[in-house]
């Protein structure tokens, strides 16, 4: 039997939000930078246990610095979500907190994934630190150029909303 | 006076006065050969030693070319396309002449196809008959058909989400769940854009194909159309989308009213039936 489910990648400008889908759908990476205008849509098809598999249907949304600001029709009807946020660039999760206040307010009771994205580019010791210090408990640190935990990411995501079907 | 001479002197004497030119010519020619043995060998000697030396550095050369080169050549190339325009629209006009050429030949045979099935016996009758009644010409009804709009695919999309419930294509050719998120992202879009949640985007053209876009509470459905779709072909269309809503929302109206009293769990409508139901009302449709 095959679902199908819509989950959103959300998070600021230049986080990877796209890189992170890239990985995941065609398992590529490129160093040239494209924003992201409305929105981009791809498909994985992952299969959860043996004859049973899960359409994946990725929505990845223009990064943008003020969460509100996200358009709600792109998330009506989420099944899960994923907050990308780059462990390289503070700004980017300095006000984590308050950015995941509202995703969980604008699309509440859906499972949400908050990832750190190109741990490539820290000392994971220090990041761990960093993390500790803004209180931020990441659901997983990746990147998206060595591929490091992106499959992982999105198969714990598939399976959260396989229990919750 | 001489001392006498005796014959076999004279001979000699005589001889090296004849053939003196002849001697060094002979000492010329045999230095010449020499020469060029001795060069030929070097040749060859040198030859051992430079030849590997050179195809080593054609062989850099090669690979370092697009590096090197690459850049110029490509800025080179871009200089001159830009200051001769004309004479590169000249070089590419056999080529995309070729394309247009085999684009419209596609196109007439599809045309000569359309054709033959309305010269068949049975659209003729059919066609005098239609002609008879209706007063308009033969020619007319004919052309009327030849561009009249078929419905090509036919998707029933969840409103919110995007996702794909079930389709129907006569062959499929795109990647329908996909397909469907960005129709639904392109119309939240245009509606949220609009700031009018309760209008909604009812027609997307692309090329040769529309797009009929049909909203209902919690669903809405794409219908891919070719040709010429106009407002009586739009009303036929909507009446057939009617149709099949109203048998959808029938198989799943336990779901909606009996859910919370139900003995047994009611089990939502599987996508096959639903698919089925699609091919039955807009499989053979007529617009």
């Amino acid at each position: 039997m095959q679902s199908s489910k819509k989950i959103i990648v959300l998070g600021h400008f230049g986080v990877g939000k796209t890189s992170l889908i890239r990985r995941f759908v065609s398992d590529t990476f490129s160093d040239n930078y494209k924003v992201t205008i409305g929105v981009h849509i791809t498909k994985k098809v992952v299969e959860i246990k043996a004859g049973d598999s899960m359409s994946l249907i990725l929505w990845d949304l223009e990064g943008t610095d003020d969460i509100n600001a996200v358009r709600q029709s792109y998330l009506l009807g989420t099944h899960g979500a994923v907050f990308v946020f780059d462990v390289s660039r503070p700004s980017t999760f300095q006000n984590i907190q308050k950015d995941l206040k509202i995703v969980s307010e604008r699309i509440s009771q859906v499972p949400l994934m908050v990832v750190g994205n190109k741990c490539d580019l820290v000392d994971l010791q220090e990041l761990k630190q960093v993390l500790t210090e803004n209180h931020i408990e990441a659901d997983f640190i990746t990147s998206a150029k060595t591929g490091t935990d992106v499959n992982l990411l999105f198969m714990k995501l598939a399976t959260l909303l396989s229990h919750n079907a | 006076m001489f001392p006498k001479m005796k014959e076999q002197d004279k001979i000699d004497i005589l001889k090296d006065i004849l053939f003196e030119d002849g001697h060094k010519f002979e000492e010329r020619i045999s230095e010449r050969v020499e020469l060029l043995e001795k060069t030929i060998q070097e040749r060859e000697k040198l030859s051992e030693k430079v030849d590997p030396i050179i195809a080593y550095q054609l062989e850099e050369f090669k690979k370092s070319m697009p590096d090197t080169l690459g850049p110029t050549i490509t800025e080179t190339l871009r200089k001159e396309i830009e200051n001769n325009k004309d004479i590169v629209v000249d070089a590419l006009y056999p080529i995309l002449g070729k394309m247009i050429k085999k684009y419209v030949a596609q196109e007439m045979k599809l045309l000569t196809d359309k054709m033959n099935s309305q010269l068949s016996f049975f659209s003729l009758g059919k066609r005098k008959l239609k002609s008879f009644f209706s007063g308009k010409k033969e020619e007319e009804l004919m052309l009327n058909d030849l561009a009249s709009a078929k419905i090509e695919q036919v998707m029933l999309i969840e409103k919110d989400s995007g996702v794909l419930k079930a389709s129907y294509a006569k062959s499929k050719a795109m990647d329908e769940e996909m397909v469907s998120g960005m129709l639904t992202a392109i119309k939240s879009f245009v509606e949220d854009a609009f700031n009018q949640r309760n209008q909604n985007l009812e027609l997307i053209e692309y090329e040769l194909y529309h797009i009929h876009l049909q909203s209902f509470a919690t669903h809405y459905m794409a219908v891919v159309l070719s040709g010429n779709f106009v407002t009586s072909a739009k009303n036929k269309l909507q009446d057939i989308i009617f149709d099949f809503y109203n048998s959808f929302m029938a198989m799943n109206v336990d779901l909606v009213f009996e859910t919370k009293n139900a003995k047994k769990s009611i089990q939502p409508t599987g996508k096959r039936r639903i698919e089925r139901e699609m091919a039955k009302y807009f499989g053979h449709a007529k617009l």
